[in-house]
């Protein structure tokens, strides 16, 4: 009964002090908010009024006092009484209550003085460490009104702060509001309540971390883990060596909500995970599938050190270790996958390369034994996908992590030993292997500037050295010395019927590296010996073996054919475009024929006037060499042209300079066609040693990337290009999603070759309907292709083809669209 | 970016054999002389103005000459051919007398090495006739002065140079031979100093500086060996270089002690910067083996020449690295 007439007294008083209150008479006011301040003290009111007052009344009360605020009797109120009274009514009551109103006033009131107080009343606020009252106060329970509604309204209100103070105050906010310096004091204010907790678990007081650790969630979840960041290192220094820490930890860990686990996961994981989460992934189903799944297989954007950290943290625990071996063999599984090789990134193969490097390097010895098998199993199929692929940089994932693998896995003489050029990647994937990365590193300071003199002196060493060295012959400047090679006993042939003799027959070595040498200029000076015998050279040259081991035979053969080519053109390519679809050619060969046609059109396409003229110019240097001068041909020459410049007045600027650019006959644009038809035919019929639609996609690729060459240098041939555009598009839609990635990227840079290369009048004219089937594969590539390059060429013929159809658009008077 | 390797700025042609020997003559008021000794038995004196021969003297009775030599007191010329003798020739005032002849009676090809002690006297250092020997006479007078014979085994005498150092008193002696040793000799002890074994392979040709007391010596392999003279008279190998061809016929250092040129069998010159030993340039000109390489003694640095002869004939001129 007492306590019925206690909280009717409380509610009657306060009822009168809050009408008081919204009248306009002013006397009164002072007293009443006296009144009302003391319910919030100890000394004058019993714990049951107060609790009553907090719990029901004070809402209500700070509700009033904001919709007075605007009142005249405010207005007169001293500073120092608007302190003690009005603003400490915010700053001493439940602080999760303050905060609502504060927050939902700053939201309602328009830009004023009434709003500048009450964000000065906030600022105090968090200044004043009401942050950490507010969450102690969930802690131990004493926080009153606790409804799922209050408290999700409550934690938005608190994750949010900075954003809603930003979009009311817009620039003049104040910076403890910014997120910089708020999210930092919220993350100090749940550590202090945390270490509150910790010392009332000492003293046997019963605490709960599902607010802060629901704080925790949702923050993470708003994307601001940088808190958790920087909790880490505290949380970290604190479970060191503190067990009653240890455990708060991981109840505050354990309690997070389910939704916002994995936030909270990947903002923790840069930072050391065993310590402060504990066996959480046991416990906790979406951490486990977030630990082993997700951070492993499904993401692939962490660093190396991520990786460390996750797999460590598995390995570390005596009842976490099975968890590491069921990661191990998913990693297995999807490192050795064939689709996963052909349909995934490149970036994600090389995440996955890693974990699975680094889980292989943490196993003990008994579990490497009980998964051999398993392991085996891996290493043979994986190996096998990773050489099948057409891209260098998967084939030498590859052969690393088998290399690694298997010498892992047996100690005896039985290792896998690749041939792979060691750069950056590889040396990383390698290094992984090495178990050492764990301990932070210590600071090392006193060593490095231990002798400032020494280093001096050494400089000034260093200067008379210098010195010394300039002083003495090295202000003679060596001429070129790359001429100076060994000098062969056997003269190089001279006439072009020679060098194929002994290319054919010859057993001398030397012979038939001077022949492969000569062979190239043999050839372009002799034009029309070159034209009797091109065919069968061509032949000899293609099936040329290097038996001597010859420095530079590929690219020797390489010229010597691209010569050939260039000197006869028609009956060479006839020649190479026929038996690149012939029988019992290997690969290389075939590749071979593709290289030289490609180099031949190229040569061709350019302009011929540079070499002759430059050859003249060397010519004349030569013959009117100046005696005593002779050391610098060049430099005479300069100096009298420059002495003429300077000497002539020039009346017009415009055609001063002789045109540097002269018009040649484009000596591509009449044989395109033979370079490029003959290739599209014979194409889907398969050979028995040749399967182009098969296997043999590496040929596949470089083919219709060739044709794409091809297709880009007949730029300047306006009469065949069309007619190819379209034949290339043709060629190249039935193989569009294959599924080796050289492949598509061949078939996107044909395509883009195509959009540059054909006049845009005739685009629209002669592929109509196909262009529209072709953009919206683009788009699909452009979205979908898991190869980045394909997506980047894809893009580009896009932007390529929107142009090329603009220009056609804007420009209707284009001679092809009247006739 | 370097530049290209420097062309010859003129060559001679006409000396209807390999020329083994080059000497210049360039001091002085008289037109530039170059001295060369052919292997047809002519020296030709090719004025170096109107880039002809002034003179041809055939004077060992067709054999090959092997070295040229002129005093620098007097218009005399020295000669020694492979028919056994050595020819002093007066040039003064358009003449071309033989003045007197020494028989050496060596077979070999070692060249001869003089060294002018006076105005009127001179050291001549020659290979005699056994074929470790060396001899070494007072040339006016033609007193044999001493005979060099070594005690070990060291092969034939390949090449020779006489030297004067500040340090002693008389006269030393290099010596390269056979075995690939050099031989450092005091030719008033008539006493070895030292020895070194600068190569595996005979030792076909050696200069010396001896302002900065260090030499080089070439062989029939790719490597120069390079070596110093230490206070107490003792040779010490210091490295050298690695060419990318073997053989070197001729060694020669220019006045300044600047540079070092090298004549190679693989028909390229080889220019070297002296103190370091540094590669400068690969002169390629020649189409046959590089016999011998000479640098002129012109008194105005900005003239100063460098003459190659080779086995084709042919004597080519190069100005380099005058500018300093």
């Amino acid at each position: 009964m007492e306590s019925v007439s206690d909280s009717d007294s409380v509610r009657l008083e306060v009822s009168a002090c809050l009408r008081c209150l919204s009248s306009s008479d002013s006397s009164r006011n002072i007293t009443v908010l006296q009144t009302l301040l003391s319910y919030l003290d100890e000394a004058s009111h019993g714990a049951a009024q107060r609790a009553q007052f907090s719990r029901s009344h004070y809402s209500r009360t700070l509700r009033v006092l904001i919709t007075t605020i605007e009142a005249d009797w405010v207005h007169r109120l001293t500073a120092r009484q608007r302190e003690e009274l009005w603003d400490a009514l915010f700053l001493r009551g439940p602080p999760e209550q303050a905060l609502l109103v504060l927050l939902e006033a700053i939201g309602e009131l328009s830009p004023s003085t009434s709003l500048d107080h009450v964000v000065t009343i906030t600022e105090k606020f968090l200044q004043d460490g009401r942050l950490t009252n507010l969450l102690w106060s969930y802690c131990v329970g004493s926080a009153q009104s606790d409804s799922p509604q209050l408290r999700e309204t409550l934690l938005g209100r608190l994750s949010a702060l900075p954003d809603i103070m930003a979009n009311k105050l817009h620039h003049n906010i104040s910076p403890l509001f910014l997120p910089q310096q708020y999210y930092p004091l919220l993350a100090s204010a749940m550590l202090t309540a945390l270490q509150r907790t910790c010392q009332a678990l000492r003293d046997n007081i019963n605490c709960s971390l599902a607010f802060v650790s629901q704080t925790l969630g949702k923050l993470c979840l708003q994307g601001h883990g940088l808190v958790l960041a920087a909790m880490a290192p505290r949380l970290s220094a604190c479970t060191r060596s503190d067990m009653v820490w240890q455990r708060v930890c991981w109840k505050l860990f354990e309690s997070i909500p389910q939704r916002s686990m994995e936030c909270v996961l990947t903002a923790l994981v840069p930072e050391s995970l065993g310590r402060i989460v504990g066996n959480l992934v046991l416990r906790n189903k979406k951490a486990e599938f977030v630990i082993t799944h997700k951070l492993l297989l499904l993401q692939y954007k962490y660093e190396t050190g991520v990786l460390r950290t996750v797999l460590g943290y598995l390995a570390a625990d005596r009842d976490r270790r099975p968890l590491l071996i069921q990661v191990l063999r998913c990693i297995c599984q999807a490192w050795a996958n064939p689709s996963a090789v052909k349909h995934t990134p490149m970036e994600q193969q090389l995440y996955v390369s890693k974990a699975l490097l680094l889980s292989v390097s943490l196993l003990k010895d008994q579990e490497l034994q009980d998964l051999r098998s398993e392991l085996l199993q891996c290493l043979l199929g994986g190996m096998q996908s990773h050489l099948d692929s057409s891209v260098l940089r998967i084939r030498c994932v590859g052969m690393v992590v088998g290399e690694c693998l298997s010498s892992r896995m047996d100690n005896a003489d039985t290792k896998l030993k690749f041939e792979y050029e060691q750069d950056e990647e590889t040396r990383e994937l390698l290094s992984l292997m090495t178990p050492s990365g764990w301990c932070e590193p210590e600071p090392v300071d006193g060593k490095a500037h231990k002798n400032p003199l020494n280093q001096v002196s050494v400089l000034q060493h260093n200067i008379i050295l210098t010195f010394i060295h300039k002083s003495s012959d090295d202000e003679l400047t060596p001429y070129d010395m790359t001429e100076d090679q060994e000098v062969s006993q056997t003269s190089p042939p001279r006439y072009l019927r020679d060098c194929l003799e002994s290319l054919m027959s010859s057993e001398d070595a030397m012979r038939v590296e001077l022949s492969l040498k000569a062979a190239d200029p043999l050839v372009r000076r002799n034009a029309f010996a070159a034209r009797e015998i091109s065919v069968q050279m061509s032949k000899v040259l293609l099936h040329m073996e290097d038996k001597y081991n010859i420095q530079g035979f590929l690219i020797l053969r390489h010229a010597a054919m691209v010569a050939l080519a260039v000197t006869d053109c028609i009956p060479v390519t006839q020649y190479l475009t026929t038996e690149f679809y012939s029988l019992n050619y290997s690969l290389r060969q075939r590749l071979d024929m593709l290289e030289v046609l490609v180099a031949a059109a190229q040569e061709l396409s350019l302009p011929t006037t540079d070499k002759k003229n430059s050859s003249i110019i060397s010519a004349l240097d030569v013959a009117e060499l100046p005696p005593f001068q002779g050391h610098d041909p060049v430099h005479w020459r300069q100096v009298v042209e420059k002495r003429i410049q300077s000497k002539t007045r020039r009346i017009s600027k415009g055609a001063s300079q002789p045109a540097t650019a002269k018009a040649t006959p484009n000596r591509y644009a009449p044989v395109a066609g033979y370079f490029f038809f003959p290739l599209l035919k014979n194409y889907d019929k398969p050979e028995v040693t040749f399967d182009l639609l098969g296997s043999d996609h590496l040929v596949l690729g470089r083919l219709i990337h060739s044709l794409g060459l091809f297709m880009h240098l007949a730029v300047n041939a306006p009469v065949v290009s069309p007619i190819m555009g379209s034949a290339l598009l043709d060629f190249v839609w039935t193989v569009r999603y294959h599924t080796d990635q050289m492949v598509r990227r061949g078939v996107l840079f044909a395509v883009c070759s195509v959009f540059l290369s054909m006049p845009s009048q005739n685009l629209l004219l002669d592929l109509g309907d196909m262009l529209f089937e072709t953009r919206t594969w683009l788009t699909d590539v452009a979205e979908g292709d898991p190869d980045a390059d394909c997506r980047s060429l894809a893009v580009q013929s896009l932007v390529l083809l929107d142009k090329s159809l603009k220009k056609q658009l804007k420009d209707p008077q284009s001679p092809s669209l009247e006739s | 970016m370097s530049h290209p390797p420097p062309s010859p700025i003129y060559t001679l042609r006409g000396a209807g054999g390999p020329l083994n020997s080059l000497h210049f003559r360039c001091y002085g008021e008289d037109a530039p002389l170059l001295f060369s000794g052919s292997g047809k038995g002519c020296i030709h004196i090719w004025n170096l103005n109107t880039r002809r021969t002034n003179k041809v003297i055939e004077g060992h009775s067709g054999s090959s000459i092997i070295w040229v030599c002129t005093k620098r007191s007097k218009d005399t010329l020295i000669s020694q051919g492979r028919d056994m003798q050595i020819c002093l020739w007066d040039l003064g005032e358009g003449r071309c007398d033989l003045l007197d002849s020494v028989w050496t009676g060596s077979v070999g090809f070692c060249q001869c090495s003089m060294l002018e002690t006076s105005p009127i006297s001179s050291l001549l250092a020659f290979a005699g006739q056994q074929t470790e020997e060396i001899k070494i006479i007072e040339l006016p007078s033609k007193i044999q002065i001493c005979t060099l014979m070594p005690v070990a085994k060291v092969g034939m005498v390949m090449c020779i140079n006489l030297f004067q150092p500040d340090s002693c008193p008389g006269p030393l002696l290099l010596a390269g031979y056979e075995e690939g040793s050099l031989l450092l000799w005091d030719v008033t002890q008539q006493s070895i100093l030292s020895q070194v074994k600068a190569h595996p392979d005979p030792v076909m040709c050696l200069t010396f500086d001896p302002t900065r007391l260090r030499g080089i010596s070439g062989s029939s392999e790719k490597n120069l060996s390079s070596w110093k003279l230490d206070e107490k008279n003792n040779l010490q190998l210091q490295g050298g270089v690695t060419l990318a061809n073997p053989g070197v016929s001729q060694l020669c250092i220019r006045e300044d002690g600047k540079l070092l040129a090298s004549a190679g069998w693989d028909s390229r010159v080889r220019v070297f910067g002296w103190k370091k030993l540094r590669p400068l340039a690969v002169l390629q000109y020649h189409t046959d083996m590089v016999l011998s390489v000479a640098f002129s003694d012109h008194q105005d640095p900005r003239q100063r020449l460098m003459a190659a002869g080779s086995k084709d004939q042919r004597i080519s001129l190069w100005s380099l690295y005058n500018e300093s």
